[in-house]
């Protein structure tokens, strides 16, 4: 177990320097930063000066060993456009992009859970045909799309919900949040569906698929036999038992909401870690992109360990060569 | 004889499955008309002089001011919308299956062979596959592009976009399929057939390619149907976010982010047209991904 | 039934959202401030919105005009190159500090160091003395008769206040106080800043001139997305974008409660070609030489554009065509020269037939896709009517992050540029775009395919250091009618600006596109 354990953080470790080193050398190679963070008026001789000072001059290996040390005294840098430490800029952002996936991903769940099991429960039902087609429909408009067409017909046709921004925010500690005001909810709505969208349609098809899995074992089959009661049956025994690959999948699905509401977040200007990545990307700002990519796997990788170590705390008998 | 079986109990279900017949219908549809493109499609969008601004933004044929020889309207640029969707059509789904192409022999290849040998091997294929996970599908298209964009002379990026672009989705898709292949392989390989072929001395390559790989054929079958709705949409994706083809290569996903500009304008076919043709397509594969996997995992029926 | 409830739920939610917004102006633009520093960093949106915090010792008016600011008057120095400026006494900065030529002084030595990013502002002065208190003096190395007029964004700040924070030179790498901080003289104050997502300003009471507006609180959100500003602006979020995209004008004019304010920007977009390319290079059919060295070869570039179509249908109606890289209005502007080359497509074949060319060529061009406004669709145009008289354009295009290095590499055989005359006078674009390159005196620095004239780089010198109008008009005539006749660039047109609001806001919409809240009122 120990080993297991130690094995696997080893390997998360291996995970985060190629990422780090991923990173790193996309951005070496990228745009030019002087360019960006010089004006139109700017001599040739006074950005190769610059150039040289920030030792964009210096070998590719030692600014590598330079960016990775540096990130592991904490030290994130500076953003060449806003002159800021990215350490902060992006800590400010991530309440905004952490509260907008997991409202998503509750959104997924509340929807799609239920759903999942009804359409499992009753697979030749006209109600699970509609949710089934309705939801492969769903899935098959890219998010972009379904976001324009919230704000188009929520906002400006209707007026109902704000159409970006966070709404109103309140300060706790050093976290801004938007769910303790009516305001902050409206703004969150739209986005937060969007974004869910996609990951409600795969809660559900994996629910249904695990219940109807579930639903054939033996172990359901004798329980039907012992004569326990449907409704039971199909809420305590099964749905119980669809849980555990459930709730795995649901870990990683987190990453995928927090790398996707990129897409939302540039939709509906939400102030979170992708739109900051996006406005990096768009003005060069290479510490920024470097920073965010090691964040985001950072968060992907501290997420499938997690559900690693779940997945045998709860289940022994897994090995781990059938985990992965 | 049991292949058989299943080829006739699949062709049963598909002619009583009427979506599934629609969307084949559809996706056959699309699929001929990006193929037949440059044949039925009134202008060529890549040939600057078949048409012309005068023509511009002109409204489907049964809307006020529209000309008739424009069924679908013109875009801002005076082109034809259905020539566009065609060979916009046309370019989303080269791309898409040139990426699955890519992606399928990469990932199937790696996943048979870490299924096969085990070990070390499989640990370092799936390490590599930690670290693709790592970062999610739009990240290392975002990656690629700009490792492209870096490192390539500015003369031949403009060349280079469809490549590059297949290749950042395509590695971006290549894990679930060798996590499949590496999975089903597993499998296989308790089976007596395998162990019988390695006991009789056949080569790795033959097991792997000539008695594993037909047999897992249907897992894969069905990724292959839902990943190339994801690469068609992924390619939108990026397209929108500004960084994948220029607008006069019009992929449909180039299409839309063009048409969003026409959001509130008025101008509805540009943007419109464009999606829904883009959601019929997806929609159709997806139906189609959703019938094979039933085929495939009969338990689920 | 259902439709009308809703409306009328619809109707009450968006008239709490109106009776929230009543004290509180918000605006958004596409860009965030990248930095509170006026010296850090010349950018637009920089500038434009400190331009509401700092002010500097001359300031522009609504038409563009150079009116007295911390300065009251100016004049030439006696005996030396330069000029002098009479501070306004009484003024204090938003901390409480009083305003001294020490300060301007600090302003000066701060902005034109090596870590300040406006240096090239004061690349004529030699020396800068204070007098007394209330008097400073520029010195500059040769007689400048556009010095006042070219420090309209040099914005003054307090020296106790900067150095007693560490803030004495602009940051440039890292942050310093100045970066999240103000303390300037003008009509507004920083209230909170949370950067690219939220602005707040407070009206300074102390203010030294007459406030005209009547905002109490001013709120600014960049939104980079035009879908999502636009949708805002209608939805009732903000009363004031800047820009609007041209498509959308209508559909904000045939709203109740919306208006669209239309002007013209002084940015010129044109053509520019390698000029002194020996071949071209990305040509599939004439690969041993250049074309475009011939002047009846761009003057059939030329007449292969249609102008009219380009504006009724990318810019439905909004843009001026130009005949030269200053739009009329602009000081300096050749009123002799005035006409462009009209859309004849016959006798563009003709002139390429002339140069030996009648079956035409293909050639590269290069175009931004993120710069100016409807860049890709122009381009996409252009090459359309290109080909239509036989040249080929292989249309490539970027977004601008990768396109100055690209030209700076002399990677094109055409090229897209637009350009705003910073000083707003013809001498200007002269000094970037058609003097000779020469990076040692900082002269045809964005003259990117190398145009080269004799008279017109000697006629540039004498252009900056005449004083009397009608000389210097007559010179500029000459270079004018010289690059004109040779085609050293193809003038498109005047790039239009375009800015949404609600119906009860007043402002004022500047040719430089800086938008100033001193003019807003709220009714």
């Amino acid at each position: 177990m120990v080993y297991f354990i130690l094995k696997r953080m080893v390997q998360s470790v291996f995970v985060m320097l190629a990422v780090a080193f991923l990173a790193f050398s996309l951005f070496r190679f990228v745009g030019d930063p002087i360019t960006q963070m010089t004006g139109v008026e700017t001599s040739v001789a006074d950005q190769e000066r610059l150039r040289e000072e920030l030792g964009l001059n210096d070998p590719f290996v030692s600014q590598f060993m330079r960016f990775t040390g540096d990130m592991l005294k904490g030290d994130f840098g500076f953003s060449y456009r806003t002159r800021q430490p990215v350490a902060d800029m992006i800590a400010d952002r991530i309440p905004a992009t952490l509260e907008l996936g997991v409202v998503a991903l509750i959104i997924s769940l509340v929807v799609g859970v239920p759903a999942g099991v009804y359409t499992a429960l009753k697979p030749r039902g006209v109600l699970t045909q509609t949710i089934l087609m309705t939801t492969l429909v769903g899935v098959s408009i890219p998010t972009f799309v379904i976001g324009i067409m919230l704000i188009f017909i929520f906002g400006v046709q209707l007026g109902w919900l704000p159409t970006f921004g966070r709404g109103g925010t309140v300060q706790i500690g050093s976290w801004e949040s938007s769910l303790f005001t009516i305001d902050g909810w409206r703004a969150l709505l739209l986005p937060a569906i969007t974004l869910g969208v996609y990951q409600l349609t795969l809660t559900m098809r994996l629910v249904r698929a695990e219940m109807m899995e579930v639903m054939r074992s033996d172990y359901i089959r004798f329980a039907m036999a012992r004569g326990v009661p449907m409704g039971r049956l199909h809420y305590k025994h099964a749905l119980a038992n669809t849980m555990v690959p459930v709730i795995t999948i649901i870990g990683l699905q987190f990453g995928g909401v927090i790398a996707f509401s990129i897409v939302t977040e540039s939709v509906f200007q939400w102030p979170g870690m992708g739109l900051l990545f996006l406005e990096s990307i768009r003005f060069v700002d290479i510490p920024v992109m470097g920073v965010y990519l090691v964040v985001i796997a950072f968060f992907f990788v501290l997420v499938n360990l997690v559900v690693d170590l779940l997945y045998v705390a709860i289940d022994p008998r897994l090995r781990i060569s059938d985990v992965s | 004889m049991i292949a058989l079986l299943k080829k006739y109990e699949g062709l049963w279900l598909f002619v009583h499955s009427p979506a599934a017949i629609v969307a084949a219908m559809v996706a056959v549809l699309i699929f001929l008309g990006a193929v037949f493109a440059p044949w039925v499609a009134l202008v060529n969008p890549y040939d600057l002089s078949s048409f012309s601004l005068f023509d511009g933004l002109l409204p489907p044929a049964w809307q006020d001011g529209s000309n008739p020889k424009y069924l679908l309207g013109t875009d801002d640029q005076g082109r034809d919308m259905i020539s566009s969707i065609l060979y916009g059509a046309r370019l989303s789904l080269v791309i898409g299956l040139s990426a699955l192409t890519i992606a399928a022999i990469l990932g199937v290849g790696l996943g048979l062979a870490a299924g096969y040998y085990g070990g070390r091997f499989d640990a370092v294929v799936m390490r590599i596959a930690d670290v693709q996970l790592a970062l999610p599908a739009i990240l290392t298209a975002l990656l690629i592009d700009g490792i492209a964009r870096g490192i390539l002379p500015a003369a031949i990026q403009q060349d280079l976009r469809v490549a590059v672009l297949t290749l950042a989705i395509a590695l971006s898709l290549w894990v679930n399929f060798a996590r499949t292949a590496r999975a089903s392989t597993f499998v296989q390989m308790n089976k007596e057939y395998v162990q019988a072929a390695i006991m009789m001395g056949q080569r790795p390559t033959r097991v792997m390619f000539v008695h594993i790989l037909p047999n897992i054929l249907g897992p894969l079958l069905v990724i292959l149907t839902v990943d190339l709705a994801s690469a068609i949409l992924l390619e939108a994706t990026l397209s929108f976010l500004g960084i994948g083809l220029p607008a006069d290569s019009p992929s449909l996903g180039t299409l839309i982010r063009i048409g969003m500009q026409f959001l509130l304008s008025g101008e509805w076919w540009i943007l419109w047209i464009p999606t829904l043709f883009l959601v019929a397509l997806v929609v159709s594969i997806n139906i189609l991904g959703d019938f094979l996997r039933d085929i495939f995992n009969p338990r689920l029926r | 039934m259902l439709p009308l409830k809703l409306a009328v739920l619809g109707g009450a939610l968006s008239m709490s959202a109106l009776a929230a917004s009543a004290e509180t102006f918000r605006w958004a633009s596409t860009t965030d401030p990248q930095t509170m520093d006026p010296h850090a960093v010349n950018s637009a949106p920089v500038l434009s919105f400190l331009n509401n915090i700092y002010e500097g010792l001359v300031r522009r008016g609504q038409d563009m005009s150079i009116e007295p600011s911390l300065a009251t008057s100016w004049e030439p120095l006696e005996g030396e190159n330069g000029w002098r400026f009479k501070l306004r006494e009484g003024v204090t900065f938003q901390n409480g500090a009083a305003f001294t030529s020490e300060d301007v002084l600090f302003s000066y030595q701060r902005a034109s160091d090596e870590a300040a990013d406006v240096r090239s502002w004061f690349a004529p002065v030699t020396d800068m003395r204070v007098v007394d208190e209330f008097t400073v003096d520029f010195v500059t190395s040769a007689p400048n008769p556009l010095f006042p007029d070219s420090i309209a964004n040099f914005m003054i700040l307090d020296k106790d206040w900067a150095e007693a924070n560490d803030a004495a030179l602009p940051a440039r790498d890292a942050e310093n106080f100045a970066t999240m901080n103000v303390n300037g003289t003008g009509p507004f104050t920083l209230a909170d800043r949370d950067p690219g997502v939220r602005t707040t300003l407070a009206p300074n009471g102390a203010w030294w001139d007459d406030a005209s507006h009547n905002i109490t609180e001013a709120v600014f959100t960049p939104i980079g997305n035009s879908a999502t500003g636009l949708a805002a602006l209608l939805s009732g979020e903000i009363d004031f974008i800047q820009p609007i995209p041209l498509q959308d004008v209508a559909q904000v004019e045939s709203r109740d409660g919306f208006k669209v304010l239309e002007g013209e920007e002084t940015r010129v977009i044109m053509f520019g070609f390698g000029h002194e390319h020996d071949t071209l290079l990305y040509s599939s059919d004439v690969t041993d030489a250049n074309p475009f060295t011939d002047p009846r070869v761009r003057l059939a570039a030329a007449h292969a554009l249609d102008i009219a179509s380009i504006d009724r249908v990318l810019f439905r109606g909004k843009i001026e065509p130009a005949s030269q890289l200053v739009p009329a209005g602009i000081s300096g502007f050749s009123e002799a020269n005035q006409n462009r080359p009209d859309y004849n497509p016959d006798r563009a074949k003709e002139l390429l037939a002339e140069a030996g060319y009648p079956d035409g060529f293909s050639f590269g061009l290069k175009c931004t896709n993120d710069r100016y406004i409807n860049d890709e669709a122009l381009c996409r145009a252009a090459a359309s009517m290109f080909a239509a008289v036989g040249l080929n354009a292989e249309l490539s295009t970027g977004p601008v992050r990768d396109y100055w290095p690209q030209l700076r590499e002399d990677d094109f055989d055409m090229y897209l540029l637009g350009w705003s005359p910073g000083t707003f006078d013809m001498e200007h674009p002269i000094r970037f775009l058609m003097h000779s390159q020469d990076d040692s005196r900082k002269l045809g620095s964005w003259n990117f395919g190398n145009y080269s004239n004799a008279r017109v780089d000697e006629l540039l010198p004498m252009v900056q250091q005449e004083i009397d109008p009608a000389a210097r008009q007559s010179m500029i005539d000459e270079i004018i009618a010289i690059t004109q006749d040779e085609v050293a660039y193809i003038p498109l047109y005047t790039q239009p600006l375009i800015w949404a609001a609600k119906d009860n806001v007043e402002l004022t919409q500047r040719a430089d596109n800086f938008f100033m809240l001193r003019w807003v009122t709220v009714n």
